[in-house]
C-alpha cells in the first residue's frame, strides 16, 4: 500500500514536472484566426448613405460640370407662323380699297396763358405776428429732443457693436484663411516651382456633377463601397508598381511588415520578413517597400487603430500578368 | 492551423512517452491526461502575440513608373550637347519601353549641381518620382568621354546603381543605350534591350519599281546605314549572334540565293552551292551554321550548313513545303512552318532532324515562327479570313495570345530580352509597310521611325 502511494506520488510528481518543463518550453501559440470584418449598418444609415450627404447644398437638379459652354442653338421652329406666309392674291380679286387714313382732328392748341397770370403777385407787405414763447411747449420739445438723442445714441452703439462683430468675424475668417494658406504652403511652393505649362482637361457637357446632392437616388457615399481592409488594399495597390521581371518568376512573394502611427504614417521602416537569394528578389523587395513608403499616410479609420497598427502584406504579383 | 496540428502531435508524443515509463493503467492514463491538460494550460498562459493585420496583395498598378531624368551635367561647356543628348536618349528609351513615365523636367524642384552627393529626396518625392537618374559627362585628357550615372531610389533614399563608362565622343549614343539598359534592368529585374540594332529592308520608289535595300539602324531608329545599293531584291535578313554578320535572301539576275554579309568588312558571299532556290535563312545560336530552305521541285526541305567546313545536312525530307526554321536559344530544337498537314502550321523537331510535332492548332494558318530568346515563347504570323495577326504561344502550343490584328501584319522578331516583338505592317493600297513594336502583353504598340517604308525586321542580340 505504502509502495503504491510512493510510486503514485513519485509518478505524479514526475509527470507534472515533465509536463511543466516540456510544455512551458514550447509555448503553444494560437494563430489568430482571420475574421472577416464586416460593417454592420442600420437601415437608416444605409438610406442615409444612398441618399447622399445631409450637409450638401440642396440643388433642384443635378448640375452638369462643364468648363466650356457651347453656343446655344435655338431649335428651328418647324411650324412657320401663319402671318409670315405671303398673302395669296388672285388676278380677279379687287385691289384693296385704299383705306382712308384715320386722321385725327388736330388737337386744340392749349389756350394762351392769360397775361395777367404771368405777372408776379405783388409781395405781401403785411408783417407776420411773432409767436409768443410757450414755456410748457418748450419743455416738452426739449424732452422730445432728449429722447431722440438717446435713441440715436442707442442706435449708434448698436451699429458700432455690429460693426465690431463684423470686423471680428472678418478677422477670424482671415486668420483661418492664413492658417489654411500656411498649411498649404508646401503644396503651393511645389506648384509654383512646377514650370510645366498648365494643362487642363476641359469638359464640354456630358459629365455629371460628382458632388453629392441631397436626395439623389444614385448617390454613392465612399463609406459604403469598402471596409477598411479594402481601403488599405486599394491604397497599396495604387502605390505598387510590380516590376515586370518579377511577374515572370513563379512564387516570388515578398512579405513586408510595417507598423503605423495613429495618423496613418509609417512608424519606423518597413521590414522585409522573408528572404530570397537572387537579385530578382531584391528588386521585388525594393518595389514592395517602395510601395509602402509611397503610400503613407494611409487613410484609415482612427477609431480602429488597434486593428491596423501592425500590418503584414504578402506582395504577390503572379496573378497580375496572367489574367 | 499549423500550430493546432503541432499541438496534437505534441500531445500524442507525450502519451507514447508516458506509456514507456509507466504501466498503462486507466488511472495512470487519467493522470497523464490531466498532466497533459495542465501542461497545455501552462503553455497557453504564454499570452497571445500582438494582433497583426495580414493580407495578400495580388494586384498592383500597371501604370508606368514615374522616373526623373534631369539633364546630365557637363564637365565643360563644350560637352553640354553630348550630356544633354545622353539624357534625352535615355529618356526616350525608357519612355518607349512603356514601363516608365519620365517626368517633365519643368516640374523639377531641385536643380542637380553635383552628382556625387545624395539628392534632396523630399523634393523628388513631391513630384512623385519613384526613381531618379543623375549623371555627368566629362572630357578626359586623352580626348575620351567619361560618362557616369547614379540611379537613386527616391522613396527608399538609397542609391540603387552607379556606373561610369569611357569611350570616344562619337559613341555617346551607345553609352546612353547601355545606361538605359542598366536602369531598366535594375528597376524591372529584366535584361534591357536598348543597346541593340535592327536590320530591315528599306523600300523606296513607286509601287511598281520598288528599290529594296538592306538597312541597319539602332533600335530607336537612329544611325541608319544602308548595306546594299538596291540593285538586287533583298528579303528576310537575319543577324548572327555576334551581330557582325547578316544572312539574307537576295535575287538579282539569277535564282534567289542565301547570302552572308559582314557588316564590318562589307563583304558578302553566297551560302553554299545548291541546285535550286535557297531561302529563309537563319543562324544557329552558336553562329557557326546557317539553316535554310532549299526548293526542289514543288516542295522545299530544311538544310543546315556549317559555315567553316561547308558540310551540309538535310533535316527534313517530306513532300511538303518546310520553311521558316528557327532554333531554340539552347540550339537543341527547331521550330518551323510546314504544310504537310494541308495548311501551313508550326512544327517542332529536334535539331538533328527526325519526327516533328505539330504545336499550332487554331483556326487559320500559321507561319514565320520565331523562338523567343528566353526560350519560353514562339511568336508567329496567323492568317485567316483576310486577317494577318501577330501572336505568341507557349512552346507546347498552349496559351496562344494574339498581340495585334488587322490587314497584313507579318514577320515577328523578338527583342533581346524577349519582352517586345517587332513586326511590319503593310496597310495595302499606295502606302507601304512600316515597322512596329508591341509588348508581349499586347500593350504599348508603337511605330518605329524609319527613313522610308520598311519591312522584314530582325532584332540583333545585345551588342555589349
Amino acid at each position: 500500500m505504502r509502495t503504491g502511494y510512493t510510486i503514485s506520488a513519485i509518478g505524479h510528481a514526475l509527470v507534472l514536472a515533465w509536463g511543466l518543463v516540456s510544455f512551458s518550453a514550447k509555448p503553444f501559440e494560437v494563430e489568430p484566426v482571420d475574421s472577416v470584418s464586416a460593417d454592420i449598418i442600420s437601415e437608416r444609415e444605409l438610406s442615409e448613405l444612398t441618399a447622399g450627404s445631409k450637409t450638401a447644398k440642396q440643388v433642384t437638379k443635378p448640375v452638369p460640370v462643364v468648363d466650356k459652354i457651347g453656343e446655344v442653338k435655338e431649335p428651328k421652329d418647324p411650324v412657320q407662323k401663319v402671318s409670315d406666309k405671303p398673302e395669296v392674291r388672285t388676278a380677279t380679286a379687287q385691289p384693296p380699297a385704299p383705306s382712308t387714313p384715320d386722321v385725327k382732328p388736330p388737337e386744340p392748341k392749349p389756350a394762351a396763358v392769360p397775361p395777367a397770370a404771368v405777372a408776379d403777385p405783388p409781395p405781401a407787405t403785411v408783417a407776420e405776428p411773432k409767436p409768443e414763447p410757450d414755456p410748457i411747449a418748450e419743455a416738452l420739445k426739449r424732452e422730445e429732443a432728449k429722447k431722440k438723442e438717446e435713441a440715436k445714441k442707442l442706435e449708434e452703439a448698436k451699429k458700432r457693436e455690429e460693426a465690431r462683430k463684423r470686423e471680428e468675424a472678418r478677422k477670424r475668417e482671415e486668420a483661418k484663411k492664413r492658417e489654411e494658406v500656411k498649411s498649404d504652403l508646401d503644396r503651393i511652393e511645389t506648384a509654383l516651382l512646377d514650370k510645366r505649362a498648365p494643362q487642363r482637361q476641359t469638359v464640354t457637357g456630358s459629365m455629371v456633377n460628382p458632388t453629392p446632392s441631397l436626395g439623389s437616388t444614385t448617390g454613392n457615399a465612399p463609406q459604403l463601397s469598402q471596409n477598411e481592409l479594402g481601403m488599405l488594399k486599394a491604397q497599396l495597390m495604387s502605390c505598387w508598381n510590380p516590376p515586370v521581371g518579377v511577374s515572370e518568376a513563379k512564387d516570388l512573394v515578398v512579405t513586408v511588415r510595417f507598423s503605423l502611427n495613429r495618423d496613418g504614417s509609417l512608424s519606423g521602416e518597413p521590414m522585409v520578413v522573408n528572404r530570397g537569394r537572387n537579385t530578382l528578389f531584391q528588386i521585388a523587395a525594393e518595389s514592395a517597400t517602395r510601395a509602402v513608403r509611397r503610400c503613407q499616410p494611409f487613410r484609415l479609420p482612427a477609431s480602429k487603430y488597434e486593428a491596423w497598427q501592425e500590418v503584414e502584406v504578402n506582395f504577390d504579383p503572379n496573378d497580375m500578368f496572367h489574367g | 492551423m499549423d500550430d493546432q496540428s503541432g499541438m496534437s502531435s505534441l500531445r500524442s508524443d507525450s502519451l507514447s512517452n508516458g506509456s514507456v515509463n509507466l504501466p498503462l493503467t486507466r488511472r495512470n492514463a487519467m493522470i497523464l491526461g490531466a498532466a497533459a491538460g495542465f501542461g497545455a494550460v501552462v503553455g497557453f498562459s504564454g499570452g497571445p502575440a500582438r494582433a497583426v493585420l495580414r493580407f495578400d496583395l495580388n494586384q498592383g498598378n500597371v501604370q508606368p513608373m514615374p522616373i526623373a531624368l534631369p539633364d546630365f551635367l557637363a564637365g565643360s561647356p563644350s560637352d553640354g550637347e553630348s550630356a544633354r543628348g545622353i539624357s534625352q536618349i535615355i529618356t526616350a528609351n525608357l519612355k518607349r519601353s512603356g514601363l516608365f513615365a519620365p517626368i517633365d523636367q519643368a516640374a523639377f524642384i531641385e536643380k542637380i549641381t553635383n552628382t556625387d552627393v545624395q539628392p534632396r529626396y523630399p523634393d523628388w518625392r513631391a513630384i512623385n518620382a519613384q526613381a531618379l537618374v543623375t549623371g555627368r559627362v566629362t572630357r578626359q585628357a586623352d580626348g575620351r568621354l567619361k560618362a557616369e550615372f547614379r540611379l537613386w531610389d527616391v522613396f527608399g533614399a538609397t542609391q540603387l546603381a552607379g556606373q561610369q563608362y569611357f569611350s570616344i565622343p562619337d559613341n555617346f549614343r551607345r553609352i546612353a543605350h547601355i545606361i538605359s539598359d542598366q536602369i531598366y534592368e535594375r528597376l524591372t529585374g529584366e535584361k534591357g534591350y536598348f543597346d541593340s540594332r535592327i536590320v530591315f529592308v528599306d523600300e523606296t520608289g513607286s509601287k511598281e519599281r520598288r528599290i529594296k535595300r538592306l538597312t541597319m539602324m539602332d533600335q530607336d531608329g537612329a544611325g541608319v546605314r544602308y548595306l546594299t545599293n538596291g540593285g538586287d531584291l533583298v528579303l528576310t535578313p537575319r543577324f548572327s549572334p555576334s551581330s557582325q554578320e547578316i544572312t539574307y535572301m537576295s535575287f538579282g539576275q539569277g535564282e534567289p540565293r542565301v547570302y552572308l554579309f559582314n557588316t564590318e568588312t562589307q563583304q558578302r558571299e553566297i551560302v553554299g552551292n545548291f541546285p535550286g532556290m535557297t531561302f529563309s535563312p537563319r543562324f544557329t545560336p552558336d553562329g557557326q551554321r546557317v539553316i535554310m530552305s532549299l526548293q526542289q521541285g514543288g516542295n522545299s526541305n530544311l538544310f543546315v550548313m556549317d559555315l567553316r567546313s561547308k558540310a551540309t545536312t538535310r533535316l527534313t525530307d517530306t513532300a511538303a513545303i518546310d520553311t521558316a526554321p528557327c532554333y531554340s536559344p539552347d540550339g537543341s530544337r527547331i521550330c518551323f512552318e510546314s504544310d504537310r498537314g494541308g495548311r501551313p502550321q508550326i512544327y517542332i523537331m529536334s535539331a538533328s532532324g527526325g519526327p516533328a510535332q505539330r504545336i499550332s492548332f487554331g483556326d487559320g494558318s500559321y507561319s514565320t515562327p520565331v523562338w523567343s530568346p528566353r526560350g519560353d515563347l514562339i511568336a508567329f504570323t496567323k492568317q485567316g479570313q483576310g486577317n494577318f495577326a501577330i501572336g505568341i504561344m507557349g512552346i507546347d502550343g498552349k496559351a496562344e495570345r494574339i498581340l495585334t490584328e488587322g490587314y497584313h501584319n507579318e514577320g515577328p522578331t523578338f527583342a533581346p530580352n524577349g519582352r517586345v516583338v517587332m513586326f511590319f505592317r503593310d496597310p495595302g493600297g499606295n502606302a507601304g509597310p512600316s515597322l512596329f513594336t508591341i509588348d508581349i502583353t499586347g500593350r504599348n504598340e508603337l511605330k518605329v521611325p524609319t527613313p522610308s517604308f520598311a519591312s522584314d525586321p530582325a532584332w540583333s542580340p545585345l551588342l555589349a
